[in-house]
């Protein structure tokens, strides 16, 4: 069956908030790391 | 949102209830009143194969509260609607959560090599004949080769389908873009903005329309042209996931289109910046073309990173400025799909609230990263560069994952059952969002100066 013929299967859902989730944790990370840098807990030469 | 789609759906992905954990009958997944949601695996795509079509055709409607209500439940325990496996219930998740460690290990393992080479392959190669070339060479290649080569083992070994709920390449893209926003100034960003926004509303509505307008042409399915109208004028899968949620696409709609824009992307990481090399375009310029032209912002982040730094700055600033346009025309969508193509007696209408719903929220971390680092370097001085390039270290750690994990994802068996027309669209739109985005990008971007 072509993927644009009859529906074989069924439609998906609105998207779910799992992916708001992935970007508030990636922002969250994100900042954290840079808040960890600047506090001199992560310091130079530490990361390869 | 990721690229898991290609790997949900893919109908060569494993069917054995044994070897998945997400065929655990304790999961909601097992249950065919769920809302499509829970089918994203390969074990779910295996039980709705052999459902029959009342159980397809009584799933509740968009506007459906019980519907909505079983969703939300559904969400709190599983990922996006063709994220990676999701966790199961009951004693098999001890064996997923090793698979996903095994995972991990083997994406970390590839970034740690990358990195290896990234650093000690110009070293080895002074004073031979490969000096030149081994210094041009950067990370993002070593990373996606890398990532094809453990993508080939971990198939080859039937370990892809255990392990894949560790490629999780929108993640650390979406970290790595945040820690991004620390190296470059407001000021650039804010000097940025303007053009970006014009460029990514004149993109997207001309890709798009053009898009739409071309697969209507060659009698593509509605939803279908939505989706690859979407992911070819926004933001690649991202949008393709936000445009199939809006118009109810079907699994492997989604999944095709995921997969056409992992495929196009790919070619498309070393193209451009060669091209712009070619055509003697500013970093301005050629990080504008790259940010509007490639459809996921991972591959805009490599690709920009091949062009140099000013330009994968510019390309990130668009890139993230198409992203923030995503929930405009998610919502639009909505609206349409809705009201015209598949009016409903009584159905509600789109909320504004939506907007913020589909806003990509590490929008704001990559601004508020940016806000932090230029008060810190003017509050520290010249010395706070040195800090900052520790943040870059680590944005570049995170963007190598993501980079590997693009390498692990690729899967292009979705895409041999579909067919050419879609394949066709989806070639058209993109040379016509090459050359509108070179126009744009050279209008917008001529002589920019933060």
């Amino acid at each position: 069956m072509s993927i644009d013929e009859t529906p074989s299967t069924p439609p998906t859902a609105p998207e779910s908030r799992f992916a708001l989730n992935e970007d508030w944790a990636a922002t969250l990370l994100g900042l954290l790391l840079l808040g960890l840098v600047l506090l001199g807990v992560i310091p130079t030469g530490l990361v390869p | 949102m990721t690229t898991d789609a290609t790997r949900a759906t893919d109908p060569s992905a494993p069917t054995d209830a044994a070897a998945t954990p997400t065929a655990d009958p304790a999961t909601p997944r097992a249950d065919a009143a769920t809302p499509a949601v829970d089918a994203a695996t390969p074990a779910a795509d295996a039980a709705v194969e052999t459902r029959p079509d009342q159980a397809v055709e009584s799933r509740p409607g968009p506007t459906d509260r019980a519907g909505e209500a079983r969703s939300d439940q559904a969400v709190e325990t599983r990922p996006d609607p063709t994220g990676p496996p999701l966790v199961p219930a009951g004693p098999r998740a001890g064996a997923f959560w090793a698979w996903t460690g095994l995972g991990l290990l083997i994406v970390l393992g590839l970034a740690a090599l990358t990195r290896y080479l990234e650093q000690n392959v110009p070293v080895f190669a002074e004073g031979t004949a490969l000096e030149d070339i081994a210094a041009a060479i950067e990370y993002p290649v070593y990373a996606i080769v890398l990532g094809l080569l453990g993508n080939a083992a971990v198939t080859l070994s039937g370990l892809r389908d255990r392990i894949a709920a560790a490629f999780r390449t929108e993640f650390f893209i979406k970290t790595g873009l945040v820690l991004l926003g620390a190296s470059i100034n407001l000021a650039v960003i804010a000097s940025a903005a303007g053009p970006a926004i014009a460029q990514a509303v004149l993109l997207i509505s001309g890709v798009f329309l053009f898009t739409w307008w071309l697969a209507g042409r060659l009698g593509l399915d509605d939803k279908l042209r939505a989706l690859l109208a979407s992911a070819v004028s926004i933001c690649g899968v991202s949008a393709a996931i936000a445009a199939a949620g809006a118009v109810r696409a079907r699994r492997e709609q989604l999944a095709y289109a995921a997969s056409l824009v992992i495929v196009f992307a790919l070619p498309s990481i070393f193209i451009l910046p060669w091209l712009a090399d070619v055509l003697g375009l500013e970093p301005a310029v050629a990080g504008a073309w790259i940010g509007g032209n490639i459809d996921t912002t991972a591959a805009v982040t490599a690709a920009g990173a091949l062009a140099g730094e000013e330009a994968l700055q510019i390309a990130s600033i668009v890139k993230v400025t198409q992203n923030a346009l995503m929930g405009v025309v998610a919502v639009a969508l909505t609206a349409y799909f809705t009201l015209r193509v598949e009016r409903q007696a009584g159905a509600a209408r789109p909320k504004l609230v939506e907007l913020w719903h589909r806003f990509p929220k590490f929008v704001l971390g990559f601004i508020a990263a940016s806000v932090i680092a230029t008060w810190y370097l003017d509050a520290a001085g010249s010395d706070g560069k040195a800090t900052i390039a520790v943040v870059n270290d680590l944005r570049v750690w995170f963007l190598i994952l993501a980079f590997v994990s693009i390498g692990l994802e690729v899967r292009v068996t979705a895409l041999r059952e579909a067919g050419w027309r879609p394949v066709a669209v989806f070639a058209s739109a993109t040379v016509f969002n090459l050359l509108l985005a070179l126009g744009l990008a050279s209008l917008l971007f001529r002589d920019f100066a933060a």
